[in-house]
């Protein structure tokens, strides 16, 4: 069988099969990648997804803060997800996710898909991995096992160093 | 000062000098001789004196004993001493004066005899001529006078000075002739001592400087000879040598004269295959036109490829232009079923069903996007299919490029041919008769190698001569060292 003749029979299965309906047993991430490294984020602390988002840049002394942009009518202060995260600040803003949290988005360098784990493949971190800033738990895919970051407590962080920024 | 001088300086030098001394001893002695020679004339002369003055005292005694006899007996008979004398004692006088003439203290007591004699003479002839005309008593009385006794007395004084003169002049030669003859004799030993030693000492030193000088000289030419041997032996070994590279080279010029007759039979084969050869280039130069043309058909064909291969990259290049906005739909596609996922999880359990078709959106947003990065890979195949393509076209074309003008070259390289085959035939012709002429020279060159083979015999024979000759002259001079040096032989 031809490529197209096994794109077409995949297609053509995925309307014919009947809808997952069993959406408690599972979890949705984010596949995000800081630089390198590969992370998580989990779906249920998204409230959007945003690419090429016009962002205004302010005055500031934060690193991590990158400037305003307006989401469906709302302006927010956009932060650099790798600086919150201890890495060192990015020069451009490309993907961006606002939190459920609060009114905040967060900037991240590329976007690899949408991921649906079962809960058994959701793992706090290991012995010898010890804990990172606001990564808590890790998810293990077919090839790899990504950090999840816990959205929760990067707006906590926000709130704390840079109360002034966020309402 | 001496070792400066040339060989016959130096013998001219100790010659010169051994006969400087022969010949001052020469002319000492001759000197000495003649001194000796007239002392013994001046004594023989004293002698003659001597006895010339005891003839004359005799004779003047012989006139008187005459004039006694007479006047005692009155015989005539006693008369002829007186006669005789009175005649010699003249001559006498005359010879003792002469023999004297060169003292002049005998001249002068001589001229005091002569007044003396006369008186004597007188009166001896006046008693002889009183006793003839008066008789023996006139006579007598004339003598008792004492006249002639006094002048007799004072004769024999004169006499006797004289010849004590003589005497005296006798005593002084003699020692004069002692003394000469001594000089002679002292000259003719110390001359002979210094002139024998002054040759000996010469003689040694020309020996030792001819020694020296021949010696070097002979060690020179023992030298020269030794190489003289080596180099004739080498002249030698170089004729012999000579005599066999000449036999050599008279075979190879012969084989060389075998070759140069083959060569000619060779340059008519060429000639002839030369002829044979400018047909075939000819036929050649027909064929490679025909085959330029072809290959210009195909270089047309490869320009049409390249166009149409060209045309389908560009074509490619908007396929993957569509292809982009097609994958940028699909990813807004799966942002805005990610974002429906999210409002339809805010719905509750409203929104359950909505999340199902939200999902399902999502996962043909993924497909679509998967099957643009297939498309995508497919259209990268494609176009790097197509430059490939294009490159390797490009790359026949300029090998048919290439192929035209080496085409081309080879057409002008078969007419070059043509040309250098008619030349090819014309020097073939050429080396035939040159070969030919070169043939003959060879024949010539054989003589007079021959000629040169002769003469290499002839010179190793002079140089075995030479060889002998320079051993012969090496054995001689080591004879003559022998001879001038017996230690250094």
């Amino acid at each position: 069988m031809t490529r197209a003749g096994e794109m077409r029979l995949a297609f053509d299965r995925g309307f014919a099969e009947q809808p997952r309906t069993d959406t408690a047993l599972r979890e949705s991430f984010l596949a995000i990648r800081l630089g390198t490294t590969a992370y998580a984020l989990r779906l249920s602390e998204v409230s959007g997804m945003f690419f090429n988002k016009k962002v205004t840049r302010i005055p500031t002394s934060h690193a991590a803060l990158f400037g305003l942009a307006s989401f469906r009518g709302a302006v927010m202060p956009v932060y650099d997800l790798h600086a919150l995260l201890g890495f060192p600040a990015s020069s451009t803003v490309r993907w961006l996710v606002t939190t459920s949290a609060a009114a905040v988005a967060l900037a991240f360098d590329s976007f690899e898909g949408h991921l649906q784990i079962s809960r058994e493949a959701v793992v706090p971190p290991g012995t010898g991995e010890g804990s990172r800033d606001h990564v808590h738990e890790f998810v293990r895919t077919a090839g790899d096992i990504r950090a999840v970051v816990d959205l929760a407590s990067v707006v906590t962080f926000i709130r704390a160093q840079m109360p002034q920024t966020i309402s | 000062m001496f070792s400066n001088l040339t060989f016959g300086k130096r013998l001219a030098a100790g010659f010169g000098f051994a006969g400087l001394v022969l010949l001052l001893v020469a002319g000492v002695s001759y000197r000495t001789t003649n001194n000796l020679i007239d002392n013994e004339s001046w004594v023989a002369h004293t002698h003659q004196v001597r006895t010339t003055l005891a003839d004359l005292l005799s004779e003047i005694k012989d006139a008187e004993t005459g004039q006694r006899g007479y006047l005692l007996t009155g015989s005539d008979a006693y008369l002829q001493p007186y006669l005789d004398a009175t005649k010699q004692i003249k001559d006498t006088f005359d010879v003792v004066q002469k023999l004297t003439s060169d003292n002049p203290d005998q001249q002068r007591r001589l001229g005091t005899l002569s007044q003396v004699i006369d008186a004597k003479l007188a009166e001896l002839q006046r008693t002889i001529d009183l006793r003839k005309t008066e008789g023996f008593d006139a006579a007598l009385k004339v003598v008792t006078t004492n006249e002639g006794k006094a002048a007799m007395d004072r004769i024999r004084t004169l006499v006797a000075e004289a010849d004590q003169e003589e005497a005296d002049l006798l005593a002084k030669r003699a020692v004069e002739a002692q003394a000469s003859a001594q000089m002679a004799t002292g000259v003719s030993l110390w001359g002979s001592i210094v002139g024998i030693a002054a040759v000996a000492a010469f003689g040694w030193l020309i020996t030792k400087s001819l020694g020296n000088l021949i010696g070097g000289a002979v060690g020179q030419v023992q030298s020269s000879s030794a190489e003289l041997q080596a180099a004739a032996t080498q002249q030698a070994t170089g004729a012999k040598e000579q005599a066999t590279a000449m036999s050599e080279i008279t075979t190879t010029i012969s084989e060389l004269l075998a070759t140069s007759r083959q060569i000619a039979e060779g340059a008519q084969r060429v000639a002839k295959v030369a002829k044979q050869t400018a047909e075939s280039a000819q036929s050649g130069h027909r064929t490679v036109d025909v085959t330029h043309d072809s290959i210009a058909g195909i270089r047309r064909q490869v320009d049409q490829i390249v166009a149409h291969m060209l045309e389908l990259g560009k074509k490619s290049q908007e396929i993957g232009s569509v292809l982009d906005i097609v994958s940028e739909l699909a990813e807004q596609t799966n942002i805005l079923a990610i974002n429906a996922t999210i409002e339809a999880a805010g719905a509750g359990d409203a929104g359950k069903r909505f999340a199902v078709v939200a999902d399902e959106i999502r996962k043909l947003a993924d497909r679509v996007g998967g099957s643009t990065k297939e498309i995508r890979t497919l259209i990268d195949d494609v176009r790097s299919a197509v430059n490939t393509t294009v490159m390797a076209t490009e790359t026949g074309s300029k090998a048919v490029d290439a192929g035209s003008k080496q085409f081309g070259d080879v057409a002008s390289a078969f007419q070059q041919i043509s040309g250098l085959v008619t030349t090819t035939t014309e020097t073939a012709r050429e080396i035939e008769l040159s070969t030919k002429q070169q043939s003959t020279a060879v024949e010539q060159v054989n003589i007079a190698i021959s000629n040169v083979a002769q003469a290499s015999k002839e010179t190793e024979a002079s140089s075995s001569q030479t060889l002998q000759t320079a051993s012969q002259l090496a054995g001689l001079s080591k004879d003559l060292l022998r001879i001038v040096r017996p230690q250094a032989a």
